[in-house]
């Protein structure tokens, strides 16, 4: 059963200071995903997300939330809710305050505030801290509070602008799985923002890369992974050994001076694409054993794998593997044919 | 800490002379008569200025007040702007304090005599000349004039902490215009009305120069009584220090009033 | 062991700053070092003639003329000079205070006996300008210039003939009169209005002058002293009482005014040079005095201030159209009525300046709203800040 589309960006484009920051975004966001919105800094994914909050005009196109359009509509009137970057907490304000804002302007009763409130310490696990002045709250506790008070309204939507982005590793890994149960219990869609690839990976349903104001792909991060569709979206996403190679029919591709079969079809002949192989599909083989062949330049521990840079033929692979090889080494180097991917050689 | 003892001595000794001891010369000259014993007389005789002490309390509230209206949302919006217009607004503002004051307020007895611009202007445009100066009007006016940039100036400084983001969030979760204003621009901006208030009240409540200027000498407020006891017929600088005694401790009183309304822990400071 | 050095170095710090209050430095100091010889010389600004409209340059020449540089400063009102000599440690070495002035400095010894020897140019002094009421046998002072008080008005706004100080009462010139904000001048116009001496110790006299001014308030649209000038030039009042020197150069100005000596009597001032007591270059303040006696400087003096000399040699130099100008010399039988200031006594002065504080405080119109409003401001802020201090309160207990 597919969802409704809940939210829908029809050729968005954003300039500022005659600055091109989108430039014609189409996006549905389908209701009770976790929509992720990926691309490294000034790609324009803060942007949309001020867009669909209503914090920015958008210099032409349209949005729509369940098909009205809410272009114009000031973020007060929107049943759209945001987690800021920098949490934006009200500093004069408690914790219990901070979160029933939202009901307080709605004019909720006493009663009813205290209980939503209630609710909503118990689903962030801050139960006890209501009376806390913020400024005295950790970053994770002020993250929480963040999240608590943009839910406490029921938003159809919930934006989140790299809200993760001050805390430690641990904390993170932590509050990407609450973020994730509290999306799945709740049924909200989430529009999160972030430049952190693997955070991407892990939480989201569907992921959109971004770059230059341009949408470039949108798929499941799976598909996202392992199908990128051009080299930008290979390059960010995982690391990736991106090769130009001349694709002389379909299924078979040519690069470093040797031919590859392949599983990808549909380029015109002889076309220049681009090769794009995952470094932990790079096999190293005892030399002699494979069609390339290369020399071991640097070896790095990187805790679940060992880096490596493999020089063949001028290219410096980037390869991962559990089996480290000494440096100096000739190794040879293979394949898999489902590993190889080809895109369309990148605009410039 | 040693070295911060040591930095803070010049400003130490500078409070000592010129607070603390001229203070003191001040209490000392409030207690005693011409011959040097000492009485009470000099304090109970500034009773009978009550009604002046109250008339220039009023007036300064008064003036205080519209300063306030004035200036709040008018440094809401140079704090928003921000940038190269901000700075060209804030510098106009301030542009009038570069001017001598005394030069000021005559500049405002040209405009408000009765043949001054004011009345010139609205005879052209047919209306009624008014009659404002030497009245107590004019005299909040010069209040107001000459002591505005000093609640714009700590207003601007301290709504420009307010992070944008925080009344982002605020219109966010479904409070607009009037209510941001009310639940989140007033309480962060507290401190910085307290410091503008204290700014303008303090040297309108014991001003001279506006009051006999503007007000023609009938509209005499404390500090003019003062000042008649240091230059006027009879030289009496004992009555003079008790005056300004009782003026120091009334507006001690509205200060520690206006205190109240500050808590430090309220600041506009994002965490 | 910081806290006893930091307290001795703020001890001596203070003991520093006493040391300077007993030792203001005036301009002279750092003057020193250019000329040896110099006095110092307070005078009422625009009072001397300094090199502008082709007059001669008075302290210029002096210098020329004995190698004695002028450090001169200028006062606007009698008592500013009087306080200034009293609170701070600068030895002046010529003053010009007025009649009254004089005769209080007198009485407090604060001036010095002139050796007139050292002053023959004293001789060229009009005789009913010698031995004046302040200074009996004229021993402490050189008369330097004089006017009269009189009315100076716009001969458009008022329709009633002006002769005397009556017409400062006048309700047809209601708000459009000005008064002067000094306890003596005023007093002194309400007592010659009821034909009173200005220098009467008879309580009743002096309480029924306050009545009179007490009556005039209501009609007085301002209390002011030099804006005189401007405000009647620029026709913001019709008629204030002011000085012969600044009303006739008031009438060049603007031809719709006019000047009157009240008949039956007005105050005579004179300014007068005087040596206080302390100063210690007794000689070259005298030669200045001389100096300024002489009848070219004199002329200066008075072509440049716009006064009356009362240097007779100056008087005969003068151009006939002033020589002859009733205004700025009247008439004997004029003079005859006019009174000097005479410093009052010490209770006489307290009652002149507190019925004076009495009249300018009162305020008839608003009197009735001020207490209650006040009373209503206090509550409010009593009642918000306990509001304040209770919310307060509720949130830090439950931390």
């Amino acid at each position: 059963m597919k969802n409704n589309v809940i939210l829908r960006l029809f050729d968005i484009c954003a300039e500022f200071d005659g600055e091109l920051i989108l430039n014609k975004v189409n996006l549905r966001i389908y209701d009770k995903s976790f929509v992720t919105l990926l691309g490294p800094s000034g790609c324009g994914k803060t942007t949309t997300l001020r867009i669909i909050g209503g914090f920015e005009k958008p210099t032409s196109g349209k949005l729509f939330f369940n098909s009205l359009d809410i272009t114009d509509l000031p973020p007060y009137k929107r049943k759209v809710n945001t987690v800021f970057q920098k949490y934006a907490l009200f500093p004069h304000l408690n914790v219990f305050e901070n979160i029933a804002f939202g009901l307080k302007i709605c004019k909720f009763s006493k009663k009813e505030i205290e209980r939503n409130v209630d609710a909503m310490l118990e689903l962030v696990n801050l139960k006890g801290f209501e009376k806390r002045g913020i400024e005295r709250l950790s970053g994770g506790q002020q993250q929480r509070v963040a999240i608590a008070r943009a839910l406490i309204n029921r938003p159809k939507v919930l934006l989140l602008d790299e809200p993760l982005g001050a805390l430690d590793l641990k904390l993170r890994k932590e509050m990407q799985t609450e973020l994730k149960n509290i999306q799945q219990q709740l049924e909200i869609t989430f529009v999160y923002v972030t430049h952190d690839q693997e955070e991407a990976l892990t939480m989201s349903d569907v992921v959109v890369v971004m770059n230059n104001g341009q949408i470039q792909q949108i798929g499941s991060p799976i598909d996202i992974y392992n199908e990128p569709q051009n080299a930008f979206v290979a390059d960010f996403i995982g690391e990736s050994n991106i090769i130009s190679g001349i694709m002389y029919k379909d299924y078979m591709v040519g690069f470093l001076g040797h031919d590859f079969i392949c599983v990808d079809k549909g380029f015109a002949c002889n076309e220049e694409v681009d090769v794009v192989i995952r470094p932990e599909d790079v096999k190293l083989l005892e030399v002699g054993n494979g069609r390339l062949e290369g020399v071991v330049e640097s070896i790095i521990f990187k805790g679940v794998h060992y880096e490596m840079k493999v020089d063949s033929a001028g290219y410096s692979w980037i390869v991962h593997s559990t089996l480290p090889k000494d440096i100096g080494s000739l190794v040879g180097i293979d394949i898999d044919p489902n590993d190889i991917h080809i895109m369309k050689k990148m605009e410039i | 800490m040693k070295k911060l003892r040591i930095l803070s001595l010049p400003y130490i000794s500078w409070v000592c002379m010129f607070t603390i001891v001229p203070l003191l010369i001040v209490i000392f000259f409030a207690i005693t008569t011409p011959s040097g014993e000492f009485t009470i007389l000099n304090i109970s005789n500034v009773g009978r200025y009550f009604s002046v002490i109250v008339k220039s309390i009023l007036l300064a509230s008064i003036a205080t007040f519209i300063s306030l209206i004035i200036s709040y949302p008018f440094s809401y919006i140079i704090s928003r702007v921000g940038g190269k217009t901000g700075k060209i607004a804030m510098m106009i503002i301030m542009l009038p304090m570069w001017m001598n004051f005394l030069l000021r307020t005559c500049a405002w007895m040209t405009i408000l005599e009765k043949n001054g611009l004011l009345n010139k202007l609205l005879v052209y445009l047919n209306f009624s000349p008014v009659n404002i100066i030497n009245t107590k009007i004019a005299v909040v006016i010069g209040m107001i004039y000459n002591y505005l940039p000093f609640m714009v100036l700590p207003l601007v400084s301290v709504m420009k902490k307010i992070e944008p983001s925080v009344i982002e969030a605020a219109q966010d979760l479904g409070s607009s215009g009037f209510s941001i204003f009310t639940k989140i621009i007033i309480p962060l901006t507290t401190p910085g009305v307290v410091s503008g208030v204290t700014m303008v009240f303090v040297p309108a409540v014991s001003t001279f120069i506006i009051s006999r200027m503007l007000g023609g000498g009938g509209n005499l407020l404390i500090g003019d009584l003062i000042d008649m006891q240091f230059l006027g017929n009879s030289y009496n600088p004992h009555l003079g220090a008790a005056i300004s005694l009782v003026l120091m401790v009334l507006i001690l009183l509205c200060m520690s009033v206006m205190n109240q309304f500050e808590c430090e822990d309220m600041e506009g400071k994002l965490v | 062991m910081i806290i006893k050095r930091s307290c001795l170095i703020i001890l001596s710090l203070l003991i520093l700053d006493l040391h300077c209050f007993a030792q203001a430095t005036a301009a002279s100091d750092s003057q020193v070092g250019m000329h040896r010889k110099y006095i110092n010389v307070y005078n009422w600004g625009e009072f001397m003639s300094n090199g502008s409209d082709g007059l001669l340059n008075v302290n210029l020449e002096f210098e020329k003329a004995t190698g004695i540089h002028v450090n001169y400063s200028t006062f606007s009102s009698n008592e500013e000079m009087y306080a200034k000599l009293k609170s701070s440690n600068v030895v002046y070495d010529v003053i010009f205070p007025s009649d009254y002035m004089i005769s209080k400095m007198i009485s407090e010894k604060f001036l010095a006996k002139l050796n007139f020897e050292n002053i023959p140019n004293f001789k060229n002094i009009f005789a009913n300008f010698k031995n004046l009421e302040y200074d009996p046998q004229n021993l402490y002072s050189v008369p330097y210039l004089w006017g009269v008080v009189g009315i100076v008005y716009n001969k458009n706004l008022v329709q009633k003939p002006v002769k005397w100080f009556d017409a400062l009462w006048d309700k047809d010139l209601a708000k459009n009169i000005l008064m002067f904000m000094n306890s003596r001048d005023s007093f002194g116009i309400a007592q010659k209005k009821l034909g009173v001496s200005f220098n009467t110790k008879s309580k009743a006299d002096i309480l029924n002058a306050a009545e009179e001014l007490r009556k005039q308030k209501k009609l007085v649209q301002a209390y002011v002293m030099d804006e005189i000038f401007d405000k009647m030039q620029s026709e913001e009042a019709a008629i204030a009482p002011y000085y012969s020197g600044d009303a006739l150069v008031m009438m060049k100005n603007n031809p719709n005014l006019d000047f009157v000596i009240p008949l039956n009597g007005t105050n005579r001032f004179v300014d007068a040079a005087c040596v206080p007591a302390n100063s210690e270059k007794k000689g070259w303040a005298e030669l200045y005095i001389n100096f300024l006696c002489d009848p070219k400087i004199a002329l200066n003096n008075a072509l440049y201030s716009g006064y009356s000399t009362p240097n007779e040699l100056a008087y005969t130099m003068l151009p006939e159209r002033i020589k002859n100008n009733k205004v700025a010399y009247p008439e004997q039988d004029v003079l005859s009525k006019t009174e000097c200031y005479v410093y009052n006594s010490k209770e006489i002065n307290e009652l002149i300046d507190s019925l004076w504080i009495d009249i300018m405080i009162a305020d008839e119109d608003n009197n009735v709203w001020v207490m209650p409003a006040f009373i209503v401001v206090c509550m409010i802020a009593l009642i918000s800040t306990n509001v304040i201090r209770s919310r307060l309160k509720k949130v830090n207990s439950k931390i």
